[in-house]
This record gives C-alpha cells, sequence and structure tokens, in this order.
C-alpha cells in the first residue's frame, strides 16, 4: 500500500505584530485592529509564502494546503482560492488541498463548485476539494446564525458535488439555497469529481455524514494525545456501520513540526515563532486569554442534547493549546513536534503507528517564523524525515490493512 | 405553579400556568423563566396574584419543540398565533421581556384586536439608528475560559449583584440550566443574529398600529438594549404613556427590581 501521505499546509499568519502585542488586550481574531496591518512591512509577504508552498512541490510533498479565514492575524486567507489559483501555476506535481471553503458563508453555493471546478482544470486534476461549515469567529465574521449552520452546510455541499457529478441544467429545491438553473461550466477534471475533504472535531453527526458520502475526514484538533487515536477508532466504527471499510487515506490530521539539524538547535530556532503562534495567533480560537470564539454557547451550532452532552464532560477553564506555559506543557500537547530529524521522525513516526493516518497536513511555518528558517525546516523534513515515515508506515499500512488497493500517487522526487 | 405540554399543530410547547382571573400571556427573556430556570421568579408569582399568567418556552427552549423552519421573527409570530388559538385566548393581556418583548410588539402590531393591554419590558425588536443593540453571543463566550461577567453586565445593572451571579455564573453551572441559557440562544441565533441584531427594520412603521393601551418599561442601567428604543416604542405607540425607568435596574427590570416592576403592570393592568 502507498506510503503516509505528506501534506506542507500554510496558514498564512501576519507575521509583524509588536512583541507586547499580547498585553494589548486585543484578540487575535475578528476584533483585532487593522490599523496593526503595516504595508510597508506586509509588501511581498504573500509572495513569501507562495514561494514556500512551491518550494513544498519541489521538495516531493504529496501536496500543500490552504484554508479559509476571516479578519484575523492567524491565516490571511479570506479566499484561499485565489492562492490556489496560484498554486496551479508555479507548482507541478503535488495535489492543491482547499480544505476548506466555508460553504455557509457563501451566498450562492454554486461559487464554489465554480472556482473548484475551475481551479481543477488549472492544476490538471490536482484539486482536493474541502468544505467546512465555518467555526465561531465566522459566525461573526459575515453574520451567519449558529442554529441552521449545519443544515446548510450539508445541502451546500451535496447541491456542489451533485453539480459536479449530474448532467445540467437541473433546478434544485432546497430548503437553503433552491437555485431554478444549475449547470455547471466549466466541469472539473477529476472524475466522478475530486476528493472531498470534510473536517469535524469528533462530533459523531459529522462522522456519520462524511461516511454516508464516501468522503475523508480530516480531524481538526490541533493537539495529539489520545484523542487523535480514539477519532480514528471512532470514524473506523462509523464507517463499519455504514458498510464501508476504514484504511488510513480516509482520515487526515493537522499538525506542525520544526525540523533542524539537532534538537537544541531546533528548538533555539523555531522558539519565537512558536510563541508568537500561541500566544497572539491562537489568541481568540484556542486560548482562554481573552474571548475564546471557536466553541460555546454564543454560538450554538449544536443541537441542545449535543450540548447537553459536551457540557457533561465540560471542565471550564480548562487549558487550551494557546495557553501551555512552557515548553514541557508544548511536547506533551503533542501539537508541535520540534526536534532533530531523528526526533522528529520518531515522535510522528509514533502517531501515524498508533492513530494509523494516512494524511498527515504539516505546518512548517509558525507565527512569524522567518522565511529562511521555514525552508531550512521544510528541506530537512524532505529529505531526513519524510523517507523514514514513508518507508515505515507503507510497511504498516500493508500488513494492517491487507486488501485495501489504493492508487499508488507519484514517487516523491528528492 | 403547574406545567404542561401543549400540542400546537402537532409540535410541543412546554407552559407553566398559574393564578386566576383575565389572562396574562408572558413571553420571556433571556434571564427569566424558562431560559434560565425551571420555574416562575418572583415577579410572576407576584403578577400570578391578580391574573391567570400563562408562560409558554419558546420554540426550543425548556420541554418546548425545537422549530427548524424558523428563519425570522414573523415565523415566531405565527408559531404565537397558533399558540394563541390551542389555548383558546380571546383577549387577554400580553407581557414580554426583551425577545418575549419583540415578538409580543409583532404580535400586537399584527393582531391589535386580540391584546387587551400590553406590557414590554427591555424590549427588542426596534432599529434605531446609532443605537444598536448589544452583541449578546459574543458576550456569551466566556472571557478567561469561564467568566460570563460581560454577559452579566449587558442583561444587570451590575455583573456583580446576587441574582445576576445565581442566573449566569461563572464556570459551570447545572448542567440543565447550561442547556436552558443554550437553547435561548440557539433561538435567538435563528432570529436574532441576521438581521444583526435582535430587530426587525420594519416593525417601527407598524406600531401605529397596535390600539391596547401599553406600558413601556426600561431598566435605568440597560447594558443590552439601549434607552433609546424604549423611548421610540412608547412614542410610536398610540395609547402608550411615558416610558416608566426603573431605578437601579439593568436590563432585566423584573428580576432586578421585581416587586417594583410588578406594581407598575399590575396597576397598568388594572386601570
Amino acid at each position: 500500500m502507498q506510503p503516509v501521505q505528506l501534506f506542507c499546509w500554510h496558514f498564512m499568519a501576519y507575521p509583524y505584530l509588536d512583541k507586547d502585542f499580547d498585553k494589548s488586550g486585543h484578540s487575535g481574531w475578528v476584533t483585532v485592529p487593522n490599523k496593526l496591518w503595516d504595508n510597508n512591512r506586509a509588501r511581498g509577504l504573500y509572495q513569501e509564502y507562495i514561494d514556500q508552498l512551491a518550494l513544498a512541490d519541489r521538495l516531493g510533498f504529496d501536496g500543500m494546503v490552504l484554508n479559509e479565514h476571516h479578519q484575523n492575524i492567524y491565516g490571511l486567507m479570506p479566499s484561499p482560492n485565489i492562492i490556489a489559483s496560484a498554486l496551479t501555476q508555479c507548482t507541478a506535481r503535488g495535489k492543491i488541498v482547499v480544505l476548506g471553503n466555508l460553504l455557509p458563508l457563501h451566498m450562492n453555493p454554486m461559487r464554489v463548485a465554480e472556482e473548484y471546478a475551475m481551479l481543477d482544470q488549472m492544476s490538471n486534476g490536482r484539486l482536493i476539494a474541502g468544505f467546512a461549515p465555518g467555526g465561531g469567529p465566522e459566525t461573526f465574521n459575515y453574520d451567519v446564525p449558529s442554529a441552521n449552520t449545519r443544515e446548510k452546510f450539508w445541502e451546500a455541499a451535496d447541491l456542489i458535488v451533485r453539480s459536479w457529478t449530474d448532467e445540467g441544467p437541473f433546478t434544485h429545491e432546497g430548503r437553503y439555497f433552491p437555485l431554478r438553473y444549475v449547470n455547471l461550466w466549466p466541469k472539473p477534471l477529476q472524475k466522478p469529481y475530486p476528493p472531498v475533504w470534510i473536517p469535524g472535531s469528533r462530533s459523531p453527526s459529522t462522522m456519520i455524514e462524511v461516511a454516508k458520502r464516501g468522503y475523508c475526514y480530516f480531524l481538526s484538533s490541533r493537539s495529539h494525545g489520545g484523542e487523535t487515536h480514539r477519532a480514528q477508532q471512532e470514524f473506523a466504527k462509523v464507517l463499519e456501520d455504514h458498510g464501508d471499510k476504514y484504511h488510513p487515506f480516509r482520515f487526515g490530521i493537522l499538525m506542525s513540526t520544526y525540523v533542524a539539524e539537532t534538537d537544541q538547535q531546533a528548538r533555539a530556532e523555531c522558539e519565537e515563532g512558536v510563541w508568537y503562534f500561541l500566544k497572539n495567533c491562537l489568541k481568540g480560537h484556542l486560548r482562554k486569554e481573552g474571548r475564546q470564539l471557536t466553541y460555546g454557547p454564543g454560538v450554538p451550532y449544536i443541537p441542545a442534547a449535543a450540548w447537553r452532552e459536551y457540557m457533561k464532560g465540560y471542565q471550564p477553564g480548562r487549558k487550551l493549546l494557546g495557553d501551555v506555559e512552557n515548553w514541557e506543557e508544548l511536547e506533551a500537547s503533542q501539537s508541535i513536534i520540534v526536534g532533530s530529524p531523528e526526533t522528529v521522525a520518531r515522535r510522528i513516526g509514533a502517531l501515524i503507528e498508533r492513530a494509523k493516518v494516512g494524511n498527515l497536513l504539516i505546518q512548517f511555518q509558525l507565527g512569524n517564523m522567518p522565511d529562511q528558517l521555514a525552508r531550512k525546516s521544510m528541506k530537512l523534513f524532505a529529505e531526513k524525515v519524510a523517507p523514514v515515515l514513508r518507508q515505515d508506515s507503507a510497511k504498516q499500512f500493508t500488513s494492517e490493512f491487507p486488501g485495501i488497493n489504493i492508487e499508488p500517487s507519484a514517487q516523491a522526487v528528492q | 405553579m403547574s406545567g404542561r405540554i401543549l400540542d400546537v399543530n402537532g409540535r410541543k410547547v412546554w407552559l407553566l400556568e398559574n393564578g386566576g382571573g383575565a389572562p396574562l400571556l408572558y413571553l420571556h427573556g433571556f434571564a427569566d423563566v424558562h431560559a434560565v430556570k425551571e420555574s416562575w421568579l418572583p415577579f410572576h408569582d407576584l403578577l400570578a396574584k391578580n391574573s391567570r399568567v400563562i408562560a409558554p418556552a419558546h420554540p426550543g427552549c425548556a420541554q418546548s419543540d425545537e422549530n427548524k423552519d424558523i428563519d425570522t421573527i414573523e415565523d415566531v409570530v405565527f408559531h404565537y398565533l397558533e399558540v394563541i388559538d390551542a389555548l383558546k385566548l380571546d383577549k387577554f393581556d400580553l407581557v414580554g421581556h426583551c425577545l418575549g418583548g419583540w415578538i409580543a410588539a409583532e404580535l400586537a402590531a399584527r393582531h391589535p384586536e386580540k391584546i387587551r393591554k400590553m406590557v414590554l419590558i427591555g424590549a427588542s425588536g426596534l432599529f434605531v439608528e446609532g443605537a444598536l443593540i448589544g452583541d449578546i453571543f459574543m458576550n456569551a463566550q466566556p472571557e478567561f475560559g469561564s467568566s460570563y461577567a460581560t454577559l452579566r453586565e449587558m442583561l444587570f445593572a451590575s455583573a456583580n449583584q446576587v441574582n445576576a451571579l445565581a442566573m449566569f455564573p461563572d464556570g459551570k453551572g447545572e448542567i440543565e440550566d447550561e442547556v436552558r441559557r443554550y437553547q435561548m440562544l440557539r433561538l435567538s441565533s435563528r432570529i436574532g443574529f441576521k438581521p444583526p441584531y435582535f430587530y426587525n427594520r420594519p416593525l417601527r412603521n407598524r406600531l401605529h398600529r397596535i390600539s391596547s393601551p401599553a406600558l413601556v418599561i426600561c431598566g435605568e442601567k440597560d447594558g443590552f438594549v439601549p434607552r433609546s428604543h424604549g423611548e421610540t416604542y412608547a412614542k410610536l405607540i398610540p395609547n402608550s404613556g411615558e416610558l416608566k425607568v426603573i431605578a437601579g435596574a439593568g436590563h432585566s427590570a423584573h428580576v432586578e427590581k421585581p416587586e417594583k416592576t410588578a406594581m407598575l403592570v399590575t396597576e397598568f393592568l388594572a386601570k
């Protein structure tokens, strides 16, 4: 079976905040004052980030990952499709994973269907189409009423896929997006349609909807303790309940890493970027400080019964990833894996082994990490970590999932 | 106090009923029966001395069925028309707080003939330029992982007063209380989040249709619905007196000053 697929995920953070940003009391999301945007410094920033993704393609990563965020310093891609479009022109092999377009934020889902179809054509069939419902911050960014977000999301996702597969024109008689003429021009290149990935955070209902449709489930959690393994088991069970079978490429996770020549050097080089990411980029999202907007009673998108279940286990004041106070706590979260190639290969290898995960979506550039360090880390990863992970995972997957054949992807170019 | 399920066109509506006399339909807000507590508040007990108080839980609140077809305030108004039919109410007094006040005003503008007298307490629902209703959704997200101080500040005169802390405690309250608060926010997000926030722009120009006498009340320090909204209601409802401002109260005057507020309401209804 094919080895683990290694993707390079770029969030495109705003890296020019002052050192005392955290003390300012501002959130990093939704209300972060845009007077902080500095044109003198930000000129060329997108190019720098796009070049890092183009480097990932040349280094043999299996793909590049982008996603959509609004009004924050965590990710400067209100429209990831614009960056994806640039990537179609400066990359040649890797998949272009847009994970994803936030469907409930769109007035008309056909815009997403059209742009994804264009990207699939422009990239010669390299698109992986991600659909996401958006979280709490996007609720505030775009005034999306929370209570019907999920229903809107699935209606939009199903309409998009139908527009890729069914002959048009047809009429969509939907609750939220009724359309008289659905007739997609252009159509996507991949048949029957580009792979679809859906993020979730272990909610059973999302897993069930993903399983029903045969899509890939992506765990959006950033920390990888026992939960990742549990999510894999839960999803495998849901697939079985739907007459399907789990294999590693039905599942993906997000993680971050930094690789340098030695453990000490790795920590020394990345620490500033890591803390910038944890304290600034996660403020408002995965941090108690200020106001966390991602999940809670103010963004009531799960049904009340599900909220009751959540509340039973809820521990107010529980530390989130951005609340870690020292390096040891960070290491324990297994979110950002830092070290020499040997250390990183061992730790990520153990994660793959336990979680049986075939799609590893890895963030290299963190916070305000300088370009040359991000590039160095990516190169070391590609040269010294990736081969180990690929070899070990191929062996593991072949023995644990016999009889499951996945179309092999192009071999990595070192 | 007795609670019961009312069947409304196949949907369950949970309601409390107490007292005797002329029927009084009470429509709840946030710091209120059904939305934070299972039982009546002292304010409702006081009203029940003179009226037959009927308080349904809004769709999706307490044990009332959720209704996924609710997109706008219009859908809630139709829901209540059916509730009124199911209760066989011909003409009744109508009292509403906050979101409940908004629903009351919308009902009264459409069916003035059904309402004997109307009371609005800290009612949302109006667009008043330059005086937006506050963002309860963002404030319902805890600060520092567990503090609801800014939410209490919106809903009460002070974040630290006893009744505010009892209804919206920091950290985690009783699970069922947490669920009630959540349900109320979930319903509110359907109708009060878009258009932003808690208003129906055309309502203002429909208020002249309300024919019943009306009493408009607000707290002195309402941090959620600005004073000008109460003033506008009082000015544009033809049979309304001056806005009554309850000293020392915030948005939830009926909770913070129950005797004073209940006395105003009772006197007005008895007049």
